[in-house]
């Protein structure tokens, strides 16, 4: 196993105008860690995300993966070495159905099969594994939202990746509804997988992080385990405000 | 597992039964299209030429327009460039009509490669606008042109004596070629239909981002795709210059033709294979019929048929049957207000 991590930034930044979304990022995941983003609304998650998978440019620093600078490279030849996401507004193919969507992926996967009957079958066990077994001939249209979430997920799982962005897969979903994706992103760790879960749903975070980032303001607030990041103040300070934080550090 | 196993079997089995269907049909309506060849008079040859001449038409906006989703308003610059190219190769280079038609092709794509760089960052209308512009100023560019192209005066194709190198087809001949160039475009658009490079298109259709983030290469797809239909649509320029013989930039470059294509593929059902070859077919039979029993307001009428088609079923024919099979309804009501403008 290489020690080059998979992904690695450093000094990422991008500026819209005079807003710095997202400043000097630096920060590194290991094949096979799970990673957690957290941050309140506005601190450039999905702005940080869209800046590794290349579908917005870099206005400063570099992005790595594998050791390699891909730096403002396409969104598909970022998508071709191994990295796939889900966006946060999903975008199914609504023209196709679910199990069309999904051979999409597989067929433009650099080793995959360019044959589409050959990528329809193979859809199948994307599909079970996501729980959408039996729903291949529906329309995504005609899908729950939890359902269209796992569609999302199932569309990344197709094109094989090793370094899985999920930009708040889980959001809207049931209690008992996360549970099965959380065993999923297991699954996903146990077979070597690079998983970075960008979530509002702490418990989330916490039940699968190995390594939590936490971004306010488009910057790197601090990083560490679940647990420990969830209990600094300056955590606590940038969601729930510095009175807060000071009541809670007063009563501890 | 069984029942997944058979149920993929299933569908393998209905896929090759399905395939074996198709080329059934296809080779019946080859065989009805040579007999009916031999049984019609000059005047209706003509006529049935030009109904496979916009299958083919279809079939190429259909590349761009229907799968890809950019819908595009120029199309018919494809159209005139194929057929100037093939006018000015055999009049001053003395090409014979057989060269000269796939290098018409490759002319015509090659252009549409260079346009679509800049032309397909544009979406929507941005994008339908500045196709629309490309083929009206290239029509000027034609006239403007006349030690080459003939200008505003026109150009003819030498086709008899010892100056032409391909004699004139004759209306039996040129059957013949606009039944080659219909079934090679359905031909195209079926395997776009059922293949990875048709499967990204629909993709990008569907939402650019969504599509490069599963490794399509958006740009590439779609300069592929114009292309592709510009292709298609530079040959049947170039086989549409040879039978009319005298052209003109006007009727070359004119926008009723790219009209035309638009029409019949969303009222047969854009992003289908089916729905374009229905719409040539239905448009062009009901334009005649129509020329021909209702001569004095014959435009006025077709004109009520495309509004009414429109409002009814603007998702075009194919979708809606499609649509009504999985659903099980088939109320037009339901229909106009799921799709309501």
């Amino acid at each position: 196993m290489s020690t080059v991590p998979i992904l690695e930034t450093r000094g990422l930044g991008r500026r819209f105008g005079a807003l710095d979304a997202v400043s000097d990022v630096s920060f590194s995941v290991n094949q096979g860690e799970i990673l957690g983003v957290i941050g309140p609304n506005g601190a450039g998650k999905s702005t940080f995300i869209n800046l590794v998978t290349g579908h917005i440019k870099p206005t400063s620093g570099q992005v790595l993966i594998d050791g390699k600078d891909m730096t403002g490279q396409a969104p598909w030849d970022i998508a071709r070495a191994g990295v796939a996401r889900t966006f946060q507004i999903v975008k199914p193919f609504n023209g196709m159905t679910v199990r069309q969507n999904i051979a999409v992926g597989i067929m433009y996967e650099s080793h995959g099969t360019n044959r589409l009957s050959v990528a329809l079958e193979q859809a199948e066990a994307i599909l079970e594994e996501v729980g959408l077994g039996g729903s291949g001939d529906r329309m995504p249209g005609e899908l729950s939202t939890a359902d269209i979430r796992r569609l999302e997920f199932a569309k990344a799982l197709a094109t094989k990746p090793r370094l899985l962005l999920l930009d708040e897969v889980m959001a809207g979903l049931r209690p008992t509804e996360i549970e099965p994706s959380l065993e999923l992103i297991r699954t996903l760790k146990a077979r070597g997988t690079t998983v970075i879960v960008v979530e509002h749903v702490m418990k989330a975070i916490v039940a699968v992080s190995d390594r939590v980032l936490v971004l306010a303001q488009g910057k790197v607030l601090m990083q560490g385990g679940a647990h420990e990041v969830l209990a600094d103040p300056r955590v606590i300070e940038v969601y729930l405000g510095h009175r807060y934080a000071k009541r809670q550090k007063g009563n501890a | 597992m069984t029942t997944m196993n058979k149920g993929i079997q299933g569908l393998k089995g209905k896929g090759s039964q399905r395939t074996m269907l198709e080329g059934a049909l296809v080779l019946i309506v080859i065989a009805l299209a040579l007999v009916i060849r031999t049984k019609l008079p000059g005047g209706e040859l003509r006529a049935v030429s030009t109904i496979f001449m916009f299958i083919a038409l279809s079939q190429a906006w259909n590349i761009i327009g229907g799968f890809t989703g950019y819908a595009s308003f120029g199309q018919v610059v494809f159209f005139g460039m194929g057929g100037y190219f093939t006018a000015v190769v055999m009049l001053k280079f003395h090409f014979s009509f057989w060269l000269a038609l796939p290098l018409a092709g490759v002319f015509a794509a090659v252009f549409a490669a260079l346009i679509g760089q800049p032309l397909l960052k544009l979406k929507g209308h941005y994008f339908a606008i500045a196709t629309l512009g490309v083929a009206e100023g290239m029509r000027e560019v034609v006239i403007n042109l006349p030690d080459l192209t003939g200008g505003g005066a026109g150009i003819s194709v030498p086709i008899a004596g010892t100056f032409a190198k391909t004699q004139y087809l004759g209306d039996a001949g040129f059957y013949l070629l606009f039944l080659g160039l219909a079934l090679f475009a359905v031909g195209i658009g079926t395997l776009v239909s059922r293949n990875k490079f048709g499967y990204g298109l629909r993709a990008i259709h569907q939402n650019e981002d969504a599509a490069a983030a599963v490794g399509i290469n958006t740009v590439r797809s779609k300069v592929m795709a114009y292309s592709l239909s510009a292709f298609i649509t530079g040959v049947v320029g170039a086989s549409y210059v040879f039978q009319q013989v005298t052209i003109f930039p006007e009727r070359l470059f004119d926008v009723e033709i790219t009209v035309l294509m638009i029409m019949m593929v969303v009222i047969g059902g854009s992003g289908t294979v089916v729905g374009p070859l229905l719409g040539a077919i239905g448009l062009q039979f009901i334009s005649e019929y129509l020329r021909e029993h209702f001569t004095n307001v014959h435009t006025f009428i077709l004109a009520a048929i495309i509004i009414l088609a429109v409002i009814l079923i603007p998702q075009g024919a194919v979708n809606y049957f499609r649509e009504g099979r999985r659903t099980k309804d088939y109320s037009l009501l339901a229909n106009i207000r799921r799709y309501r403008l």
